[in-house]
C-alpha cells in the first residue's frame, strides 16, 4: 500500500515538471519563431544587392552622357535620385538595427554618405557644371562601386553568421522540447501503467467486497432470528427473511420506514422516540449493546407479541447503524407462563397446606390447653382409684397430643421464619446435666443406663440454651425409645476454636436397634418414622428430627447420624458458638435479623423470658404471642384466669401478662391466686387493660399486680415493660364518647406495627380471625341489645372493643367503648343509638382493611 | 469534368463580383474620369472599365487627390522613426478604374515589380501613400507613390511577403485576368 501512496505523487510531480518544461520551451520557441518571421532578412539582402545595381545603372547613365555631350541629363538625374533613395533606405532604415548589424553596416553608410555629400550639389546644379564634372563623378563612382561590393558582402556574411547562430538556438529549443516531450510521454505511460495496476487492484477488491457482501447477505438472510438494521434516524435499512416472517412486512415495505411506526406498539412509541432522540442528542444508549431484553413488538396485522431482542451498534460508512436481532418468543413465553402458573399453583397449594397445618395446630392447641387445665382441676377434687387412673391416661394422652401439636406448629413456625435464636450465656455442663437428669428415670424403666461425658473443658459460650436443649432432648428421648437394656452415652466436645468461635460437637450414642443405612438419609425428613411397627407403640409424629435439623440450621449448625442396623446409633449435633468475652457481645441471631423490619423496635437483647399470657380474647392472644416471639421470649398461653392460675402454679414464669377483664375469673382474682401459692408466686405480673378508670387504679395498689399496660399494646411498650419489669404506662386519656368527632376508621400506625412483627401470612390469619370473631360478637350484640342484661351486654361490648383496638379499627373501637360505658350507666337508649350504625362502621372497616391488604 | 468547369466558373464569377461590388460603391467616378492636366504620377492599365487616355487611367496629383483619402501612422524598416502616411487605398484606386481582373501587377520607376491576387489588393491594409506627414514624397524619399501597410498596428503585416510587396516609387498598375 505504501508503494501506491507515494508513487502517484512522485509521478505527478515529474509529469508536472516535464509539462512545465515543454510549456516554457514552447513559449520560448513561439517568441523565437515570431522574431524569425518578422525579421527583414530577405529585404536586407535585396536592398544591399540592389544598392550595387543602382550604382552600376547610375555609372552607365553617366558614361553615356559623357559619350553623348548633346544628350539630355534627365536620365542621369533620375538614376542619381533612385540611387539616393536606395542609399537612404540603407542608411536610415531600422532593418540593420533589428538584425543587430548596425556596427557592420557603419563603414558602408559612411562611404555612401561621403559620395552623396560630394555629388548631390553637382547633380542639383546647372547642366553645364554637371556635364563638366561628369568624368570626375564617373571615376569616383567606380571607386565607390568597388568599396560597396566589398562592404555589402561583409554585411551579407555577417548576417548569414547571425542567422546561423539563431537557427542553432532554435534547434536547441526544439531539441529540448523533443526531449521534454519524450520524457513527458514516458512518464505518462508509466502513470498509465500505474493507473491500470490500481484499477486492477480496485476491481479485485470490489470483487472481494462483493463476495463478502453476498456471503453476509446469505448469512443474514438465512438467519432464524429476525435481523432489522436501522440508521441513527430510526429508518429501516435492512430487513431479512426471518424478520419478514415474524413481522409480516416484506423487505420492500419495511426499508426506508420508521422503525417506531413499523414494529413498536403504539403505547411504547413515545418512549421509543424519546429514546432515539436522547441517543441522537447525547449518544447515551440504554437498550443498545445492553444484551438480551424482552419487549413487546407489533406485527403488520396489528397483533402485539413478545420478542427477545438484542441490539448491537456499529459505526458504518454512513454513520452509526443499529442491528437488532429479534426472536418471536410468544410460544416460549406462553410455555413459560404456563410453567410459572403451575409452579405458583404448587407453591400456593403448599403454602395453603402449611398455613392450614399452622392454623389447625394453633386451633387444636387452645382447646387442648383447656382440656389439660380442666384435667388438672379435676385432679384436685377427690377421685377414686379408677378415676385417678383414667385421669392419668387422659392427662398423658392430652399432653402427648399437645406435644404433637406443638411439633407441627414448631415446624410451620420455623418454616415461616418465626424462630428467634437467642444469645445467652451458656453453662454447657450445667445445661447438659439439667437436660439429662430428668431423662434417667424413663431410661431406667427400660433398664438403660444414661452416661454424660464431657470430653473437653468448655470456655464460657453464648447460645440459645432452649433450642440447643430441644435438639438434645429429642436425640436422647429417641435413644431411650429405641434402646432396651443398653447404654446411652451423651458426649460433648470442643472440636475447634477459630477466633472467638468455638465449634462444639454433641453426640448421643445408644446401643439400641440402630438404623439401616438406606433409612439414615431420610430420617431427618418430615413425618418419617423408620419402623412403623415400632412407631405404633412408640411415641412421635416423626417430626422430632425434622425440627432438630431445622433448629440446628437456624443456629448455623448441623445434625447427622452414624448407625448400623442392630448396632446402635450415634446422633450428633455440631454447633458454632461464639465465646463469651469479658463484654458479653450478643451474636445477632440471623433469623431474628432477617425478620427484623427496618422500622421495628430494636430486638430484645435481654435474656429470653418465660412469659405466660393470660387473655380471653383470641386475637389479642395471637398478637401478644407474636410480639413476644418477635422479642425473643418463650410464650405460654392461657385463655382465661383459671387456666392462667393453673399454669402459673405448675411452673415458674418470669413474667405473667394478665388481662383484667375476663369471663369466669377476671385478672384481679387470678393475680391474687397466683400470688398466694405455686411456682410463679414471686413472678412479676403485668396487667393488660383497655380500661383507664381511677377507681381501678386505687384497687391496683392492693392487688397482686406489679405494673400495667394499656391496650392496644405496642411492641415497643411491651419490650420496655419486660425490660424494666416496672414500667407503668399511664393509659391514654381516652374518654370514650358516642357523640363528638368520629375517630379515623383505621389506626394506620397500629396496622404498620402489626405488619412489622408478623409476616403477611400470620397477619392474614390474624385478620381473618378478627373478622370472624367480630361478626359473631356483633350478631350477639344485635340479638341482645334490647333483652340482654346490662352486665352481659357490657362484657360483649368490652370484648369487641378490645379486639377492634388490637387490630387498629379505631372508629369501631370508639363506638363499642362508648356503648360499654352506656351499659355501665344502664342507658339503653344510648346503646340502641350506638348499635344502629354499628354494622355500617364494621362494613366500612372491613372494606378499608381489604383495601390495605 | 462538368463539376470541375463549374467550380472554375464559379471562382471567376466570385472574384469578378467582388470587384464589381467595389465599383458600384463609387458610382460617381465610374466611366467619367477627366484626363490629367499635370505630370502623371500613376497609370492604371489592363482589365479596367474606366479610362481617361489611351486605354489607361492616368492620375496626376490633383486627380489622385479626388479619390477617397486615408491615412495612418506607422514606422517602417526602411525609415527612421514614425510618420503619418496619407493617400488612397489600393482597392479604391482599383474601384475607380473599374478593375475586373484577378491579379494586380505593380511596377516601380526602378523597374521593381510585384504581383498580388486581387483578393489581397482589396484588403484594408495596402495604401498608395503620396504624402508623408502631409508633405509630397520626392523621388529621393520613395515618392511619388509608396505602397505601404500599417506594420506597427497589424502584426500580420510584419512578414517578408508584405515587406516585398511594399513597393516604392510606384508609377504603374496593371490589372490582369
Amino acid at each position: 500500500m505504501m508503494r501506491v501512496s507515494w508513487l502517484p505523487m512522485a509521478m505527478g510531480v515529474l509529469i508536472s515538471l516535464a509539462f512545465g518544461t515543454v510549456l516554457v520551451l514552447s513559449w520560448q520557441l513561439r517568441g523565437e519563431l515570431r522574431t524569425l518571421q518578422e525579421e527583414p532578412v530577405d529585404s536586407l539582402n535585396w536592398n544591399v544587392t540592389q544598392l550595387e545595381l543602382d550604382v552600376v545603372r547610375l555609372e552607365s547613365a553617366m558614361s553615356l552622357a559623357v559619350a553623348l555631350p548633346g544628350a539630355s541629363l534627365t536620365e542621369v538625374r533620375k538614376r542619381f535620385d533612385l540611387f539616393f533613395n536606395r542609399a537612404g533606405t540603407v542608411t536610415q532604415g531600422t532593418m540593420f538595427a533589428q538584425l543587430g548589424l548596425l556596427e557592420t553596416v557603419r563603414p558602408l553608410k559612411a562611404r555612401m554618405q561621403d559620395f552623396l555629400d560630394r555629388t548631390t550639389p553637382l547633380i542639383d546644379g546647372p547642366d553645364a557644371n554637371l556635364r563638366a564634372s561628369l568624368p570626375q563623378i564617373v571615376a569616383s563612382i567606380g571607386a565607390l562601386r568597388q568599396d560597396m561590393r566589398f562592404m555589402s558582402i561583409q554585411v551579407i556574411d555577417m548576417n548569414a553568421a547571425l542567422q546561423d547562430i539563431r537557427r542553432a538556438g532554435l534547434a536547441d529549443i526544439l531539441q529540448m522540447i523533443a526531449i521534454a516531450s519524450v520524457a513527458l510521454i514516458a512518464l505518462l505511460l508509466v502513470l498509465l501503467a500505474l493507473v491500470l495496476g490500481l484499477n486492477r487492484q480496485a476491481v479485485r477488491r470490489a470483487q472481494e467486497v462483493q463476495r463478502i457482501t453476498s456471503r453476509l447477505e446469505a448469512t443474514v438472510g438465512t438467519s432464524l432470528d429476525g435481523v432489522v438494521v436501522a440508521g441513527m434516524d430510526g429508518l429501516v435499512i435492512d430487513f431479512n427473511a426471518a424478520a419478514e416472517r415474524i413481522f409480516g412486512y416484506t423487505r420492500a415495505e419495511a426499508v426506508g420506514q420508521s422503525l417506531g411506526a413499523l414494529i413498536v406498539p403504539a403505547r411504547h412509541r413515545a418512549a421509543h422516540e424519546a429514546g432515539m432522540e436522547r441517543m441522537q442528542a447525547t449518544g447515551v444508549k440504554h437498550v443498545v449493546d445492553a444484551g438480551r431484553i424482552r419487549i413487546s413488538a407489533l406485527r403488520k396485522s396489528g397483533e402485539e407479541f413478545p420478542v427477545e431482542l438484542s441490539i448491537a451498534s456499529n459505526e458504518g460508512p454512513e454513520g452509526m447503524i443499529f442491528i437488532a436481532y429479534l426472536r418471536d418468543i410468544s410460544d416460549a413465553q406462553q410455555a413459560e407462563a404456563a410453567l410459572v402458573a403451575a409452579r405458583d399453583e404448587a407453591q400456593t397449594a403448599e403454602a395453603t397446606k402449611t398455613n392450614f397445618i399452622a392454623v389447625m395446630s394453633h386451633e387444636m392447641r387452645t382447646p387442648l390447653n383447656g382440656v389439660i387445665a380442666a384435667l388438672e382441676i379435676i385432679g384436685r377434687t377427690g377421685l377414686d382409684a379408677k378415676q385417678t387412673r383414667f385421669l392419668g391416661l387422659a392427662r398423658n394422652s392430652s399432653k402427648q397430643l399437645l406435644r404433637h401439636v406443638n411439633d407441627v406448629l414448631d415446624i410451620s413456625r420455623i418454616d415461616a421464619g418465626f424462630v428467634a435464636v437467642t444469645e445467652d450465656r451458656l453453662d454447657l455442663p450445667a445445661l447438659l446435666a439439667t437436660l439429662v437428669d430428668p431423662m434417667r428415670p424413663t431410661a431406667s424403666q427400660k433398664d438403660t443406663q444414661v452416661e454424660l461425658r464431657l470430653l473437653s473443658d468448655f470456655p464460657p459460650l453464648m447460645g440459645d440454651p432452649f433450642r440447643l436443649g430441644q435438639i438434645l432432648q429429642n436425640f436422647i428421648s429417641n435413644a431411650i425409645k429405641f434402646t432396651d437394656g443398653g447404654t446411652i452415652t451423651i458426649e460433648a466436645e470442643v472440636q475447634m476454636i477459630t477466633g472467638d468461635q468455638a465449634e462444639i460437637e454433641f453426640r448421643v450414642i445408644d446401643t439400641g436397634i440402630g438404623i439401616a443405612e438406606a433409612d439414615q438419609v431420610r430420617i431427618f425428613d418430615d413425618f418419617v418414622m423408620v419402623d412403623p411397627s415400632y412407631g405404633r407403640t412408640g411415641e412421635g409424629t416423626g417430626l422430632g428430627l425434622a425440627i432438630s435439623r431445622r433448629l440446628a440450621r437456624a443456629m448455623e449448625g448441623e445434625v447427622g447420624v452414624e448407625s448400623a442396623s442392630g448396632a446402635g446409633s450415634c446422633f450428633w449435633l455440631r454447633l458454632p458458638l461464639s465465646m463469651a468475652g469479658d463484654v458479653a457481645k450478643a451474636r445477632p441471631a440471623p433469623l431474628a435479623e432477617v425478620l427484623q423490619p427496618k422500622s421495628a423496635p430494636p430486638a430484645n437483647t435481654a435474656p429470653a423470658l418465660d412469659v405466660l399470657v393470660v387473655e380471653d380474647n383470641e386475637t389479642n392472644r395471637i398478637v401478644l404471642e407474636e410480639m413476644l416471639r418477635h422479642l425473643g421470649h418463650r410464650t405460654t398461653l392461657a385463655a382465661d384466669g383459671g387456666e392462667g392460675v393453673i399454669l402459673a402454679r405448675a411452673r415458674r414464669f418470669d413474667v405473667i401478662l394478665m388481662d383484667l377483664s375476663m369471663p369466669l375469673m377476671d385478672g384481679w382474682t387470678a393475680a391474687d391466686l397466683i400470688r398466694k401459692e405455686g411456682a410463679s408466686a414471686q413472678s412479676s405480673i403485668i396487667a393488660v387493660t383497655a380500661h383507664a378508670r381511677p377507681d381501678q387504679m386505687d384497687r391496683f395498689a392492693e392487688s397482686g399486680l406489679d405494673s400495667w399496660l394499656a391496650k392496644p399494646l405496642s411492641a415497643r411498650d411491651l419490650a420496655t415493660a419486660l425490660a424494666s419489669d416496672r414500667a407503668i404506662r399511664t393509659p391514654a386519656e381516652v374518654a370514650p364518647q358516642l357523640a363528638g368527632k368520629a375517630a379515623p376508621l383505621l389506626d394506620t400506625e397500629r396496622l404498620e406495627e402489626l405488619a412489622t412483627i408478623a409476616d403477611p401470612q400470620a397477619l392474614g390469619r390474624l385478620l381473618a380471625k378478627f373478622c370472624a370473631q367480630m361478626d359473631s360478637i356483633l350478631d350477639r350484640i344485635d340479638a341482645g341489645a334490647l333483652t340482654e342484661p346490662m352486665a352481659d351486654l357490657a362484657s360483649m361490648c368490652h370484648e369487641a372493643a378490645g379486639a377492634a383496638g388490637v387490630i387498629g379499627a379505631m372508629r369501631l373501637n370508639q363506638r363499642l367503648a362508648g356503648m360499654e360505658v352506656a351499659c355501665h350507666a344502664s342507658d339503653r337508649a344510648v346503646i340502641l343509638m350506638g348499635q344502629s350504625d354499628l354494622r355500617h362502621i364494621w362494613r366500612e372497616t372491613c372494606k378499608a382493611l381489604v383495601q390495605r391488604a | 469534368m462538368w463539376t470541375s468547369s463549374l467550380f472554375i466558373r464559379n471562382a471567376v464569377l466570385g472574384a469578378s463580383l467582388v470587384l464589381a461590388s467595389a465599383v458600384v460603391s463609387a458610382p460617381a467616378l465610374a466611366e467619367t474620369m477627366p484626363a490629367p492636366s499635370g505630370e502623371v504620377i500613376l497609370t492604371v492599365s489592363g482589365a479596367i472599365g474606366t479610362t481617361n487616355g489611351d486605354g489607361v487611367l492616368a492620375f496626376d496629383s490633383d486627380l489622385f487627390a479626388t479619390l477617397p483619402q486615408h491615412s495612418f501612422k506607422t514606422g517602417t524598416i526602411w525609415t527612421d522613426g514614425t510618420a503619418t502616411y496619407t493617400g488612397v487605398l489600393l482597392r479604391d484606386v482599383l474601384a475607380a478604374a473599374g478593375a475586373t481582373g484577378a491579379t494586380v501587377k505593380l511596377t516601380a520607376l526602378n523597374d521593381y515589380q510585384i504581383r498580388m491576387p486581387a483578393a489581397d489588393a482589396l484588403g484594408d491594409g495596402p495604401l498608395l501613400a503620396n504624402l508623408s506627414d502631409g508633405q509630397r514624397m520626392p523621388l529621393r524619399e520613395k515618392g511619388p507613390i509608396w505602397l505601404i501597410y500599417p506594420y506597427d498596428t497589424v502584426a500580420a503585416y510584419r512578414t517578408e511577403q508584405t515587406y516585398a510587396r511594399s513597393i516604392w516609387q510606384l508609377n504603374q498598375i496593371e490589372v490582369a485576368d
